[in-house]
Formats: structure tokens, C-alpha cells, sequence
């Protein structure tokens, strides 16, 4: 598949390339809920005292994925519902680590199986996503290919040049540790497709891999999302599944496995137009938001966890930076109403469509709020949605026939196929939420799929059953 | 302005549920956000959204149209001016009544219907058949089938079609000669009684017969038709600025000039004398109004850019036959009809071709 659709939006506000230590904070507010993960399996007691690294939470759904121990501390589990909080920290060193596996003897000789559960046990596989599904996979199954994108198109996240640059050799170990992991799959390198003299710096370091394959993504939003590039590649979704690693990643894959030590910092941004400074923060999970939005957000702004178009709404009961946050977004609120604005020539705004005097200018950023800017209205066919959406569905077509409830006819027209960039719900004149009704499409679905695998499980049964009563 | 704001305010509480005519409360609402951006805000991602709403949307149709409507009144009189309000009004009830039946909020759809219906009749129509027109086109043509959106035709074109059928002495035989001078017909109200004025063919109704106007007329609009269709130029000037705000779908527009220029090129290659030069029909009567502003309806069009190519050639060809073959003059109300009734079977077939592709992935 070519590349196709996409739209690259401008906003004032992103990050620049500083990166920042953050204060150090008197408690940590670790998150039971995060963006994929459950962790309802508590490993420790109320007033425990833990050490950096040690296990606090498991997820038993996903393979025991854990919520590691940023610092060292005492476990309060009664303070915050829904987070484990951790109180009284002590200056953990993550210097003075180790890793203990105590069945490490057993797996030696398994080799990458070994390697794998250490990347799970020290925080470094949550990193590692299905490019269709975007879940973690299976850590001790074998991909048909792996991608590793450099490329981080969403507005206001974590830029994969900002990583780079603090740590390029890191990251090209971390590429040799990924492809240890491997039977001789396909590694894939995206990158973008420019020229400047730190890319053929990179370009330089990646040409020794013969192992690498490097595709060149041009900059446009979501060009960078693991299903669009396994698509483009040509890798189909039948034929095992994909890995989808980011330039964090590969840089947890090299610290847990160069140095054994456990994946606590990450490097997140905190920009958007309501902030008052966008920067990238170094971190480590469960710091306190609230620190976060007085260092660095505008007076009446709204907490989004991710980027502007994929991220989630950060309520007042979500303390602390969750376990998987890429950046943490603010937009301002929309308090004034403007007057006549729909007929005002608009040099200040940037659109799809070509409707506003801005479009005689060059694209210049916009300050934009959270309003809707416009009023719910029936779909009118105008097409946008289609011309932007990188997976070549066609949106217009599914939110009528979700209209309708033809479920049938939504799977036939491929709603698998969106990869929730939110682009859709972006440019739509008459305000549809298409990419929200998609989703929950999607989830009923796959309810009805449960459903009916379970009900065609028990009819299988119970006609074994009958086979056997008739052969007694 | 911070009055108006306040007035609003003081007088919602009558509008909202339980209050004394909460049953208007899609025409306060509509007011209300006429003039004050709506306040709702995202709740969930994307957080933030493209300025570009309905009413925008619909108002660059609207500037699309002004520069015809200009050269109308330049041509024919002030007369269009009443017509264009009668009109408004006339669509405007419709779709209030029908908001506030179905306590739904006012579309801004009529805004545009009830300014392109008065363009595409003939000047002296008189007001009472243009407020029946409208009437009739918006609640026949859009509401019956659920309001904007879900219409099959143009309701423009229905409201139209039925003039035409309702009332064919009037809507085909008296037509206004343009104002020749520098000024035009620019302070003159002219209506059937001016016999002076009144001539009863147009270069279409000529071309029947062989005698094909000066094209340099054509491109002017310096000729009698319909209000809004004789000045080449002007549709041009407002076309091409809607295919530039991407309002209009220029494959639509394109496949329909191209497919019609190349048909008459043949037709005229075998007999010159019988039928015109392509050029000359493109200019002439309704085609380019059409082409650019009635055919590029989004709703009643193909939802897919392969299936607008179709139905552009379909109007296209349908129009240059009706023209040259059959006993109307103007075939472009056909023929755009026709094309809003194939569309969604044109829809269909790409749709399956589509997911045939799709399939795959």
C-alpha cells in the first residue's frame, strides 16, 4: 500500500528539544489503570517498605506485565483509590540495582527465551507493541517482522530526534540486543525521509546492520502508526503478528538488557498550546500531575494524557503520570464565545478546507482551545474525511451504516482497518465524532464475536456430549 | 454586542425545556449561534477541532454565488432582489417548521437552496410561483426524506422541475432582454408587463433552429434566460473560487465540461450547420451554473471521488443529448436529476469495487 491520506496539523505549542529533569517529588502516585494495562494483581501490603525495581502490581491478563517500584519507599494503598502511592521516598539509586533471576540457571540455554523475561520483569516489554492490535504480544512468541520507528508524528509528543540525540549509541546496542531476540525475521528501521546532517549521521551508524531494512516515511501525520507502516511494507496481518517498537523502546530493550537495571525513567513531553513552556521532562511513573501542571500549564487548561488527536482525558482522580504516558497535553479551555465568527475572513485559522483568508498566507501555527467551533450537524458526504484517512476507509460510509446498526456491513467495510489516528473527527465540517463511534463499533464487535464464540464453544460441547451418550 | 449577549441570556430560560415556547427552541438556538460561536467543548479525542463548520461551509456557497447574483441584477433589474427574499422566506418557514416539528436543529442547508432557486428561473417569474417553488422544493426534495443529508435530489431542482411542469407557459416562454446599455437594467423593475422588454426566446431556443448566438454574448450573459445563468463569466469567477475552498469537488465540474465539450465536438464535426461548436454549448443556458453549483452538491452527489467522475460524465452527456435530440431546450435540470437519481447505484458499484480492494488488506 502507498501512503495515503494524512494531514499534518499545525499547532503552537510543541516541544522543543530541551530536556528536563524534573524536581523530585515527596510522593509518587502510581496509577492502577493504564492505557492497556490492568494492573489489579497488588504484590505488596499497605505500609510495606519497598525498594527501587521491586514488583508492586502485576497484570494477569497480559502476561504478568509489572508495575515496577520507581523509588525506594512505603506502600500506602488506602490514600488514593485506584493508585498505589508511595510515601516517605529515600533517595533509591538505580545504580545500585541488580537483577536477580532466580531461574535464570534453568533458561540459559534457551538464550532468547531468558532474554525476553528479563525485558517483562524489568519494566522493558511494555514498550513493545502488536502493529495491528497494539497490544503487548506475547513475550516468548516469535514475530513475523519487527519495525522500530523513529518517526513521532502526533503533535506535542515525545520527538524521536530528542531521544537520539541524547543517546544514539544506546540506541543502535539496543538494535543489536532487538535483533538477538530474533530468528532471522526481518528488522525494519522507519525513518524519515530527510536530509539533514543528523539523519545521515544515523543513516552513517545504521548502514553496518545488513539486518536492518530502512524505509523512509515522509513527516506526515499518522505515517508513523505501526499498522500504516506494516501496510505499506506489505506485511499482512495474517502471517504472525508484528512488533512495533519506538525509539523508547529500543532504548529500555538496551538498559535492561546492557545494564540489567529496571525501566523506572521515561522521558515524557508536557507541551500543547496551554502550556506556558513546552519542554521534555525526564521522569519516572506516578509523579504527581498536579506538580507538573503548576510548573508548567497556562491558567484554565484541560490535562490530556498523549498526544492532542489519540490521548485521553485526565480527570481530577488521576493523580500521578500513568505507567505507558508518551506526553502529557494541555489545550486552554474555550471560555469566550466569538461574535459572528463563522463569517469573519479568518486570518487566524488554519483549516482542511480551504474556507478561511488564512489559506492565502503559508501555514502558519494556531492557538486553538478545546471548543467543538461549529455544531452538530447530519453527515453532507463532503468527502474530508475520506481525502485524510490514511487507512483508505472510507469514514462517511461507516458512521451511516453505524447509523443504521448494519453490523454486517460495517465489518464488510473494513472498520478493522482504522487505526484510531482521530483525523477523521478533526477535520469533519458537521462535528461527527467518527473516530469515538469507530471505537465503540469496534468493542461491540468484538463482544458479539465473544459472544458467539462462546455460545458455538458450548454447542460444540454439548453435541459431544451427545455423541458420547449415543456411542454408550 | 455584549447587550445582545445578555439578552440572549436573559430570554433562554423561556426557551429552554419547560419554559413558555420551549417548542421554538431550535429557532433560538439557531439565532443564538448565529451570533455567538457555539460554546460546546470537546469531550473527547481529538481535543481540538478545524474552524470549518456547516454554516461556513454553506456560506462559501453563498459568496460562490454572489458574483451571478451581481451580474443578475446588472442584466435583468432590481426584480431579483424580491425574488431571492420571497424565496428565503419561503424556505426558511419550511425548514423552521419542520426543525420545530421534529424539535431538531435548524440546518443551514435552505440557505443556499433559497438562494440558487431564484437564479435558475426565468426573470419574470412572478413571486407567488417563486414562494410555491421553494416551498416546495425544500420540503419535497429534502425534508420528506429527513432533512439535510439524507436527500436523494437537489432540492433546488425539484423545486424547479415541478415550476417547470406545474406551469410551462410561464416558466418557458417569456423571457426578459438584457439590459444593453453601460448601465444595464440596473435601476429598472422589470416584470411581464414591460413588453418592451419582453422577448420570448432564448439562444437555446434559436440554436433549435440554427441560428447560434455570438459567443462573446454567451460568455457576457449579455442574453435573455435565467436569472442567474447567462453571464459565463461570472460563474466562472464564482466557481472556480468554490473549487478552490474545496467546497465544490472538481472532478464533478471537470467531468462534466469535458464529457459534454467532447460529445458536442463530435456532433459538430459531422454536421456543423445543425449542431454548435462545444465551446459555445458550455456557454450557453444552465450548463456551467449547473456544472459548478447544482451538480456539486455533496449530498446528492456520489459520495466517492471514482463515482463523481461517473456522474459528471453521465450529466454531461445526458445534457448535450437532451439538447440536440429531444423537444426541450435545456437539458441540464434532467439531466441532474438523472444524475442524483444514479448516484447511489454509482455509489454502490464503487463501494464494491472498493472493498473488493480492501479485502486483501
Amino acid at each position: 500500500m502507498r501512503f495515503r491520506g494524512g494531514y499534518n496539523i499545525k499547532f503552537d505549542g510543541k516541544p522543543d528539544g530541551l530536556l528536563k529533569d524534573v524536581k523530585r517529588s515527596e510522593i509518587l502516585y502510581l496509577p492502577l489503570k493504564s492505557r492497556s494495562f490492568d494492573f489489579s494483581t497488588v504484590c505488596v501490603d499497605h505500609g510495606q517498605r519497598v525498594g527501587l525495581g521491586e514488583v508492586l502490581a502485576k497484570d494477569s491478563n497480559h502476561y504478568d506485565v509489572p508495575l515496577l517500584s520507581p523509588s525506594c519507599g512505603v506502600v500506602n494503598l488506602e490514600k488514593t483509590p485506584g493508585h498505589i502511592t508511595l510515601e516517605d521516598l529515600s533517595a533509591g539509586d538505580v545504580k545500585s540495582y541488580t537483577y536477580q533471576d532466580d531461574q535464570e540457571h534453568i533458561h540459559k540455554n534457551v538464550g532468547s527465551a531468558s532474554l525476553k523475561r528479563k525485558l517483562l520483569n524489568l519494566g522493558a516489554w511494555e514498550f513493545v507493541k502488536d502493529a495491528y492490535t497494539d497490544r503487548m504480544p506475547d513475550p516468548l512468541s516469535t514475530p513475523q517482522a519487527v519495525i522500530v520507528s523513529t518517526v513521532q508524528l502526533e503533535p506535542f509528543l515525545v520527538r524521536g530526534d530528542v531521544l537520539l540525540k541524547e543517546s544514539l549509541r544506546q540506541f543502535t546496542r539496543g538494535l543489536e540486543h532487538l535483533q538477538s531476540l530474533l530468528e532471522y525475521q526481518p528488522m525494519y528501521l522507519a525513518f524519515p525521509k530527510i536530509t539533514s546532517d543528523f539523519a545521515a549521521k544515523i543513516k552513517e551508524q545504521i548502514r553496518g546492520y545488513a539486518w536492518v531494512k530502512l524505509i523512509e516515511v515522509p513527516l506526515k501525520y499518522p505515517y508513523d502508526n505501526f499498522e500504516i507502516l506494516s501496510r505499506h511494507i506489505g506485511l499482512k496481518r495474517s502471517q504472525g503478528s508484528i512488533w512495533g517498537v519506538n525509539v523508547e523502546g529500543v532504548l529500555a530493550i538496551d538498559n535492561a538488557l546492557t545494564s540489567s537495571k529496571p525501566c523506572v525513567e521515561r522521558i515524557i513531553s508536557v507541551a500543547g498550546p496551554g502550556a506556558s513552556q513546552p519542554v521534555h521532562l525526564r521522569l519516572t511513573a506516578g509523579y504527581p500531575i498536579s506538580a507538573i501542571k503548576e510548573a508548567y500549564s497556562l491558567e484554565n487548561t484541560i490535562t490530556i494524557n498523549g498526544g492532542m488527536l489519540t490521548g485521553r482525558l485526565l480527570e481530577d482522580d488521576d493523580k500521578g503520570v500513568p505507567a505507558e504516558c508518551r506526553g502529557i497535553t494541555f489545550i486552554p479551555e474555550h471560555l469566550s464565545r466569538e461574535f459572528l465568527g463563522w463569517v469573519r475572513p479568518g486570518f487566524d485559522r488554519q483549516s482542511y478546507s480551504a474556507s478561511f483568508m488564512s489559506s492565502l498566507c503559508s501555514l502558519f501555527p494556531e492557538r486553538v482551545t478545546n471548543a467543538i467551533r461549529g455544531e452538530l450537524r447530519p453527515c453532507v458526504s463532503c468527502g474530508f474525511c475520506e481525502d485524510v484517512c490514511p487507512a483508505g476507509i472510507m469514514p462517511h460510509r461507516l458512521h451511516k451504516l453505524i447509523y443504521q446498526d448494519d453490523i454486517d456491513a460495517v465489518e464488510q467495510f473494513r472498520i478493522d482497518l482504522c487505526v484510531e489516528c482521530g483525523l477523521c473527527s478533526f477535520v469533519c465540517p458537521s462535528k461527527i465524532e467518527l473516530m469515538q463511534q469507530f471505537k465503540d463499533m469496534k468493542q461491540t464487535i468484538l463482544k458479539e464475536k465473544e459472544i458467539a464464540a462462546a455460545e458455538a464453544a458450548k454447542e460444540a460441547a454439548k453435541k459431544a456430549a451427545e455423541s458420547q451418550v449415543d456411542t454408550e | 454586542m455584549k447587550l445582545l449577549f445578555q439578552l440572549f441570556e436573559k430570554v433562554s430560560p423561556i426557551f429552554k425545556e419547560g419554559g413558555k415556547l420551549s417548542f421554538m427552541r431550535p429557532l433560538y438556538e439557531a439565532m443564538e449561534n448565529f451570533f455567538f460561536a457555539p460554546s460546546a467543548r470537546t469531550l473527547c479525542a481529538p481535543f481540538s477541532r478545524d474552524p470549518l463548520d456547516i454554516k461556513r461551509y454553506m456560506t462559501m456557497v453563498i459568496i460562490g454565488l454572489l458574483p451571478c447574483v451581481a451580474a443578475s441584477i446588472y442584466f435583468f433589474g432590481l426584480r431579483v432582489i424580491p425574488m431571492i427574499i420571497v424565496s428565503y422566506m419561503a424556505g426558511g418557514v419550511v425548514e423552521v417548521a419542520f426543525a420545530v416539528i421534529r424539535k431538531e436543529e435548524i440546518a443551514e442547508g435552505f440557505l443556499v437552496t433559497g438562494l440558487i432557486f431564484p437564479l435558475v428561473l426565468p426573470p419574470t417569474t412572478p413571486l407567488w410561483m417563486v414562494a410555491i417553488g421553494c416551498a416546495f422544493g425544500v420540503f419535497v426534495g429534502k425534508e420528506v426524506f429527513g432533512g439535510t443529508g439524507r436527500n436523494l435530489f437537489n432540492p433546488a431542482i425539484v423545486g424547479r422541475c415541478f415550476l417547470a411542469l406545474a406551469y410551462p407557459a410561464a416558466m418557458s416562454s417569456s423571457w426578459v432582454e438584457p439590459g444593453h446599455g453601460i448601465t444595464g437594467r440596473l435601476l429598472q423593475y422589470v416584470t411581464s408587463a414591460n413588453v418592451e422588454a419582453i422577448t420570448s426566446a432564448t439562444p437555446l431556443i434559436h440554436a433549435k433552429h440554427g441560428l447560434f448566438e455570438d459567443a462573446s454574448h454567451l460568455v457576457l450573459g449579455s442574453i435573455p434566460g435565467c436569472i442567474g445563468e447567462t453571464s459565463g463569466l461570472m460563474i466562472l469567477c464564482g466557481g472556480i473560487f468554490l473549487l478552490m475552498t474545496k467546497v465544490a469537488n472538481w472532478r464533478t465540474v471537470a467531468s462534466i465540461l469535458v464529457s459534454a465539450a467532447v460529445l458536442e465536438t463530435i456532433l459538430n464535426a459531422v454536421n456543423p450547420d445543425q449542431y454548435a461548436p462545444a465551446m459555445w454549448h458550455i456557454f450557453a443556458g444552465g450548463m456551467l451554473f449547473g456544472a459548478f453549483f447544482m451538480a456539486t452538491d455533496p449530498v446528492s452527489s456520489p459520495s466517492t471521488n471514482e463515482g463523481k467522475w461517473v456522474y459528471g460524465i453521465l450529466i454531461g452527456a445526458i445534457t448535450i443529448l437532451i439538447r440536440n435530440f429531444s423537444g426541450y431546450v435545456e437539458g441540464m435540470m434532467f439531466a441532474i436529476l438523472l444524475g442524483n437519481i444514479a448516484a447511489p447505484i454509482i455509489d454502490e458499484m464503487v463501494f464494491s469495487v472498493r472493498l473488493r480492494l480492501l479485502r486483501n488488506e
